[in-house]
């Protein structure tokens, strides 16, 4: 069964003057994510993207459609703290997720919302703070730390309620290069050793080549949906929405235009040098 | 150099009192603040002296700091003890000039005003000097706990405390980026008078003001992605436990409200006299 389930979902959100209705965020959307994946779904801004994580776990309820989290429907409120704890999410500004002024009880906070044993809290803590490599910080205060050490706590926070899908929207966008890299890091530890599903947005084509499966949306629908190398294969139709593709891409392209024979799925550097090196000694 | 502002006014150190339960510090310094209201005579206010001393120097905090907490209050203390200069007529004439008439009464009682609201604000400043805020919050949580049977939800009130304290160096970040950002365009914060300088605030605190209502969203959301109902049925990790310090700091509650009662009541007769006239 999937973990997260969009049935034909429409949002739109509410205007603030009467009577003016706004175009939908989200237009007739479908998707299914399942157990395990580690999903990216790219678009530019206003793109509808940030919702789809709002109203895949009750933050917002669909108009049209609905959105089955384990088989559970968002609109129930009964199951509304389950849904939560199932499919956690992170947001772009790590500042406006962190509540408390200590780290390990700011990360301390959701367990302790679920009534945890103070014990298992503990346990949960450190070990959240292991996983993304923040441990040594745990008695410092957040104002302290850098925009990448302050999101990989917000995503550590996240992690101590141990869902089962955790969706992150933009984490990386006001973060530097190595904070950055930091936080990549640590959600791809978080798919590959703990088995948690990982759905990623983000506009960073380097990062969206990262996940298994890659979902593109534009002006508030589903565009594609497929792996990395079959998404970014149509170079031509991700820019005709204002996207970029990955730099290996656009090189062998150009290689392409003057006539070498490359492959049009080259995604990481290695490959293409493969492919380069290939063709040389071919000659 | 933003960075690096302490919140509240917490000392961190390794001694007795920063160890003890914010509760137990709590019922000590109010049974304290009590027993200091309830000395009537010098005895048993500089037993309450001995006492702050003795607080003091268990808790290794350096004296300096301490008295620099007593300076916004200097003022208080200065019209207090004119006041009772001018008006209290007891003892012995010590000077008597033109309509300035001060007796030893009036001195006695000054003095003992000024002692008393000194203690007051030494005892108080050394909870803070001594109780990281969020403990102290922790603390308030737990005592005001069973209130909430009775319709009085303290809950909030700590959640909204604690809210506070984190974001005010975020604030303060924020504060000086728009500050440069205005100043870059050529806002000028520091020259011309009062009301000029209030107005040039006004680009300073309407964004500040904005993004804080984004801010106060946004948190609001994550608090709810993490299962946050009001604190219903809420844990915590780090529990508040007594230990053998608290209950020697209960036993020292008890010493000092007898200790007090009864220096009060064997030494009271002792400055009969002036003892009326500075009883509150």
């Amino acid at each position: 069964m999937a973990i997260i389930k969009f049935e034909n979902v429409t949002f739109r959100y509410e205007s603030d003057e009467e009577g003016v209705a706004l175009a939908p965020a989200v237009k007739d959307f479908s998707l299914s994510i399942e157990k395990g994946e580690f999903v990216a779904i790219l678009g530019h801004n206003g793109s509808g993207k940030s919702t789809l994580a709002k109203l895949a776990n009750g933050l917002l309820l669909p108009e049209k459609g609905r959105v089955l989290v384990d088989g559970m429907d968002t609109v129930n409120e009964e199951d509304d703290i389950k849904i939560k704890q199932t499919v956690g999410v992170v947001f772009q500004n790590p500042d406006n997720q962190i509540v408390a002024t200590i780290v390990e009880e700011d990360v301390a906070f959701g367990p302790e919302n679920l009534g945890i044993e103070p014990t298992e809290i503990r346990r949960r803590v450190d070990s959240a703070l292991k996983t993304v490599g923040m441990y040594e910080y745990r008695k410092h205060g957040p104002h302290k730390l850098s925009g990448g050490q302050k999101q990989r706590v917000a995503i550590a926070g996240i992690i101590a309620m141990e869902p089962r899908c955790i969706i992150l929207d933009e984490p990386t966008a006001m973060l530097d290069p190595i904070g950055r890299r930091d936080v990549m890091n640590a959600i791809k530890r978080l798919n590959r050793d703990l088995g948690i599903t990982v759905v990623f947005i983000t506009h960073y084509m380097e990062e969206a080549v990262e996940a298994d499966r890659i979902v593109v949306m534009d002006d508030s629908r589903l565009l594609m949906d497929g792996t990395p190398k079959e998404v970014f294969a149509d170079a031509t139709k991700i820019r005709s929405i204002g996207l970029d593709v990955p730099q290996t891409c656009q090189l062998s392209e150009l290689l392409r235009a003057d006539g070498i024979k490359l492959k049009n799925d080259l995604l990481s550097i290695d490959e293409l040098v493969e492919n380069i090196d290939a063709l040389l000694k071919g000659k | 150099m933003i960075k690096d502002i302490t919140l509240g006014q917490y000392f961190p150190m390794h001694s007795f009192v920063h160890k003890m339960d914010p509760r137990m510090k709590l019922l000590f310094v109010t049974s304290f603040i009590v027993m200091v209201f309830l000395s009537n005579n010098f005895i048993s206010l500089g037993f309450c002296l001995l006492v702050t001393a003795f607080v003091i120097a268990i808790s290794k905090i350096p004296l300096k700091t301490v008295l620099k907490g007593l300076r916004p209050i200097i003022l208080i203390i200065a019209i207090t003890s004119i006041l009772q200069i001018a008006y209290n007529e007891g003892g012995i004439v010590l000077v008597d000039i033109w309509r300035i008439k001060i007796t030893s009464g009036g001195v006695l009682t000054a003095v003992f005003m000024a002692l008393r609201i000194s203690l007051l604000i030494v005892m108080s400043t050394m909870l803070t000097y001594t109780t990281s805020p969020t403990s102290l919050t922790n603390g308030l949580d737990r005592i005001f706990a069973p209130f909430k049977k009775i319709g009085l939800d303290f809950h909030t009130i700590t959640m909204i405390m604690t809210i506070a304290l984190r974001f005010i160096p975020t604030l303060i970040e924020e504060v000086d980026k728009i500050m440069s950002a205005q100043k870059s365009r050529g806002a000028n914060f520091e020259q011309g008078n009062i009301i000029k300088r209030a107005k040039a605030l006004i680009p300073l605190f309407i964004p500040l003001l904005f993004n804080s209502i984004r801010r106060a969203y946004e948190l609001a959301n994550a608090m709810t992605c993490r299962c946050y109902n009001g604190g219903q049925g809420k844990t915590t990790m780090n529990a508040l436990k007594f230990s053998y310090r608290d209950y020697i700091a209960l036993g020292s509650v008890a010493g000092v409200i007898a200790s007090v009662i009864l220096l009060n009541i064997y030494c009271g007769e002792y400055n009969a006299e002036f003892t009326f006239g500075i009883t509150v």
